[in-house]
């Protein structure tokens, strides 16, 4: 991306940024009134504290949703506030598909539809985008790919003729493929230097195995990508995508007259490859959690990054919306049990969070913190309690009424600008669920009660069997984790 | 080659170019009796309302011993007065369905909160508090809490992240002892630990002055009812004075003070080595700060970049490329940042980065790539008023650089005035080669 933050002043230092993220100490539900001002009652100019009353439901706008030309299903979400348009082609196939022991092969894919599409080189592509304002990028996740596009609305039409040669007529030359291949290996070599990476790359192999298709970073590791080539691109491109895999999101100032006028000469022609079979999406075998505590040298580090994780929910089962809301109290907030307990209470980080991820098969869950190394230990027993106790009791009546307010506001951010609306869209569609998902998540999480979080909290963060991964200085490190069990000392690779 | 079709969209950009887009955002400024700025801006669309406070201080306002206070003091901003205790401010704000975060910089200390509409009133009462009373309320065991906190910040984003001590480093190599942005903003851990109670209640007392800041209120909410709120609240705060800006005297953004390459090699533990560039450049919202603004996208933004197009594409000398005008109140600088690919020397990658930067020194940028830099630039504009959020915090940051909330379209205005020889001449002038600092970062000895 360009280097347009500078417009906001000078290298900002994000403070308390990133941990939308403690042991709580509870406060009063909303209704309940302050404790008192200042002394003296007579006459505080601030009056008592405000109490909000609770905020009208959220329903998230849903797209229509139509099929182009036979093949290609399209979801359009119009907003005409703004003379933006985001446009993303998305198929339902990602690095869960790489060929076992060629991780990262679906992005390495991505990345190579816009190096030579049609009659432009990759140069080329780069530089018509440029001209017109606009961005055009590819990605890959576990469970699909896609290419987004953001564009003005008057640059749209020509900057969609682009995007089309993108999807549907890569040229793969073979020199940005020798190119793009080596920088892809050079940057793997250097994230083995950067502890979240290389966590990350323990945790999935560690949870999951090394061969099951979630058990690897999508964009793979040194060893992963030496093995693929070119040709496994060109026919992993020809499984993938295909527009019976594909969903074309578009979000902003575009009618469907407009959008079916430009697909007309465009994605309408595309159609799936009648010679080659498509890449079969297969149920893929659970995890089995079984405590283990994984250790990754890093003998000078300053800091030491730990991980809780166990097996997640699938993104299609009804509590995967209530999961998300239970996930706020204990590590989805700066007022979570986990960022208070950690950060505020311990003064052990600059912030303790926990994730649910979002999958078509398992997902994960996983609670995360980077804290002072010689404080590894108590850090590591904190988090164990601290979740354990949430999982054990659910969340106190003020964390029901907070995660029900603070799903709500997610769910009003992530619909709030076009690029942000088309991405959360393409998720959706990228793991196979309806186009009238997110209404149905808000009525879901907005009904739940205490007993529904409770019962989902017990079910998935109960840390019993987690994983542990601590990648951090061992010979300081080893000694404060003595009596939580046998740690293994493993290899990044 | 297809360089028709490249003619061919730019026929069609300068047509369209006269359509010119509009970036202002509609607001209403009212100036309090204690001399605080409060800006409305209405916009229904999204049921969100936004409060975004503005102080005007930063590191550059910190004293000897004392870097990284300014920030420092942001985190103690959340630790709690008599009418919200310790805690309560988050648990509160969350607890109506808002959140908040806040940022430091060399210049300005900036503090916004995201809610449903129904807590604006909330969101007012909180932080009208904590301006009226957290300083006299500080205890030492707040200020120890907030420190471990800093300290681990310091080690998260900068100390253990590959090239982060770079960002530590930059400042002092780049301006002299004595200029106000000789210091990194997040300070040193030794400054950090000397930071005393006395410290920070006369922080308090000199800049969180109602006076020094500036509050807009942005979004779902009816203006007439938020400004009584805001007259009540805020302006019945009584303003000690206005705190005085030091600026930097003796020294002129347009006019560097280094007289030589000023050069530093340091060892991390990284894989690949790498060579920064930096430059002391003119300030924010001058017109040659657009222009180098213009420069860092010609040189480093996309593939078809100057530097990415030779050493990364052609050449296949560089790993990544990146290029900035980091812009501030008092001066600039302009930063290129570039990682070898394994086995490239650093003197390698510096003749060529050279070789780049005469280029652009000596013939002017062809039109196609000035139009390319210009209509991101417009593109972005357009985009950055999206969200709520966003549209608040740009309101407070012109209102702070420029006393004019509105400044958006002549912003814009100084990309649309620059030329093929503005953008020559701004590298001609500013990114001299003999008055710059080259730090290089190499892996460490020992590690493989």
């Amino acid at each position: 991306m360009k280097n347009w933050a500078s417009l906001l002043g000078m290298a900002a230092l994000l403070a308390g940024c990133g941990t939308p993220n403690s042991k709580v100490e509870p406060v009063g539900p909303l209704g309940t009134s302050a404790p008192a001002a200042s002394s003296g009652s007579q006459a505080d100019p601030l009056g008592a504290k405000p109490e909000p009353a609770m905020p009208a439901p959220f329903v998230p706008p849903a797209p229509i949703v139509y099929s182009a030309g036979g093949f290609l299903n399209v979801w359009l979400l119009e907003r005409h506030a703004l003379p933006v348009v985001a446009v993303n082609l998305v198929v339902t196939r990602g690095a869960a598909s790489d060929p076992e022991g060629k991780g990262g092969l679906a992005k390495a894919t991505a990345g190579m539809l816009d190096e030579g599409a049609g009659k432009r080189g990759s140069l080329d592509i780069a530089r018509d985008i440029d001209l017109l304002g606009a961005t055009l990028s590819t990605n890959a996740y576990a469970d699909y790919s896609l290419v987004s596009l953001h564009s003005l609305k008057k640059n749209l039409p020509a900057a969609m003729a682009i995007f089309s040669d993108v999807v549907m007529h890569p040229t793969f030359p073979e020199k940005e493929w020798a190119r793009t291949h080596a920088l892809l290996l050079a940057d793997l070599k250097a994230a083995e230097k950067d502890p979240e990476d290389v966590s990350e790359v323990v945790a999935l192999r560690t949870l999951f195995g090394a061969k099951h298709p979630y058990g690897h970073p999508n964009d793979g590791t040194v060893q992963s990508a030496s093995r693929f080539t070119l040709d496994d691109a060109k026919r992993f491109y020809s499984e993938a995508w295909r527009p019976d895999h594909g969903t074309l999101v578009v979000v902003g100032d575009i009618t469907r007259a407009e959008l079916d006028a430009m697909l007309a000469t465009s994605l309408r022609e595309w159609k799936p490859p009648h010679s080659q079979s498509p890449l079969q999406l297969a149920p893929l075998p659970d995890p089995v959690s079984k405590r283990r505590i994984v250790l990754v040298d890093r003998a000078d580090a300053p800091q030491t990054v730990i991980t809780l994780l166990r097996p997640g929910i699938r993104a299609d089962e009804p509590d995967a919306a209530l999961l998300g809301r239970a996930n706020i109290p204990l590590g989805g907030s700066f007022t979570s049990r986990l960022n208070q307990d950690l950060r505020e209470e311990r003064g052990l980080t600059y912030g303790a969070k926990s994730r649910v991820t979002f999958a078509r098969s398992r997902g994960m869950v996983a609670a995360e913190a980077a804290v002072f190394v010689d404080k590894t230990g108590e850090a590591l027993r904190a988090m164990l309690s601290d979740v354990s106790d949430y999982a054990k009791s659910g969340p106190t009546e003020e964390e029901i009424v907070r995660s029900k307010l603070a799903a709500r506001s997610d769910l009003v951010e992530s619909f709030e600008s076009v690029r942000t609306a088309a991405a959360r869209l393409s998720r959706n569609a990228g793991v196979g669920l309806p186009v009238g998902y997110d209404g149905w998540v808000a009525r879901a999480r907005d009904k739940a009660t205490g007993a529904d979080l409770a019962r989902v909290s017990s079910a998935y963060f109960d840390p019993k069997d987690a994983i542990i991964v601590i990648v951090g200085p061992k010979a300081k490190v080893l000694p404060q984790l003595e009596g939580l069990g046998a740690v293994e000392v493993v290899k990044a690779e | 080659m297809n360089y028709g079709k490249v003619l061919a969209f730019f026929g069609v950009l300068i047509a369209t170019r006269s359509a010119k887009a509009d970036v202002a955002i509609p607001y209403r400024a009212v100036m309090l009796d204690n001399g605080m700025k409060v800006i409305l801006h209405e916009d229904h669309a999204t049921p969100t309302v936004v409060v975004n406070v503005s102080y005007k201080v930063g590191s550059r306002f910190e004293v000897a011993k004392r870097t990284g206070f300014a920030h420092l003091f942001e985190h103690l901003m959340f630790m709690g007065t008599r009418r919200a205790p310790t805690k309560k401010f988050d648990a509160w704000m969350e607890g109506a369905g808002g959140w908040n975060n806040a940022w430091t910089s060399e210049d300005r200390t900036d503090y916004f909160d995201v809610a449903p509409p129904t807590a604006l009133p909330l969101l007012m009462w909180l932080e009208a508090d904590r301006l009226r009373d957290l300083g006299p309320l500080m205890t030492p065991e707040k200020l120890e809490a907030q420190r471990a906190v800093v300290r681990n910040e310091r080690r998260q984003t900068s100390e253990n992240q590959p090239y982060g001590k770079v960002e530590l480093r930059l400042p002092e190599l780049l301006y002299p002892e004595g200029h106000p942005y000789h210091h990194p903003v997040i300070g040193s851990h030794e400054d950090l630990e000397s930071a005393t109670v006395v410290d920070v209640k006369d922080f308090f007392d000199t800049y969180y002055d109602p006076a020094n800041a500036s509050l807009v209120i942005a979004g779902d909410f009816n203006p007439e009812e938020a400004l009584k709120s805001a007259r009540s609240m805020f302006g019945t705060i009584p303003s000690r004075h206005r705190a005085k800006d030091p600026g930097a005297p003796g020294f002129s953004d347009t006019k560097t003070t280094l007289k030589t390459v000023v050069r530093e090699t340091m060892e991390d533990d990284v894989e690949l080595p790498k060579i920064v560039m930096a430059w002391q450049s003119p300030k924010h919202l001058s017109d040659e700060d657009a222009v180098l603004d213009l420069v860092a996208d010609v040189a480093a933004a996309g593939k078809a970049s100057r530097l990415y197009k030779s050493l990364v594409y052609e050449k296949k000398i560089a790993q990544s490329v990146s290029a900035s005008q980091q812009s501030g109140t008092l001066g600039s600088r302009f930063v290129i940042d570039v990682i070898a690919r394994p086995g490239v020397s650093l003197d390698v990658l510096e003749k060529e980065i050279d070789r780049e930067l005469e280029a652009l020194r000596t013939k002017p940028v062809s039109a196609d790539e000035l139009a390319r830099a210009v209509n991101f630039v417009e593109t972005s504009f357009v985009t950055r008023l999206e969200s709520v959020r966003e549209r608040a915090s740009i309101l407070n940051m012109y209102e702070a650089e420029v006393g004019d909330p509105g400044f958006a379209g002549k912003d814009l205005e100084r990309y649309r005035r620059a030329t093929a020889e503005s953008l020559r001449s701004a590298v001609a002038s500013y990114l001299l080669p003999g008055s710059r600092v080259v730090v290089r970062v190499v892996p460490k000895k020992g590690a493989k």
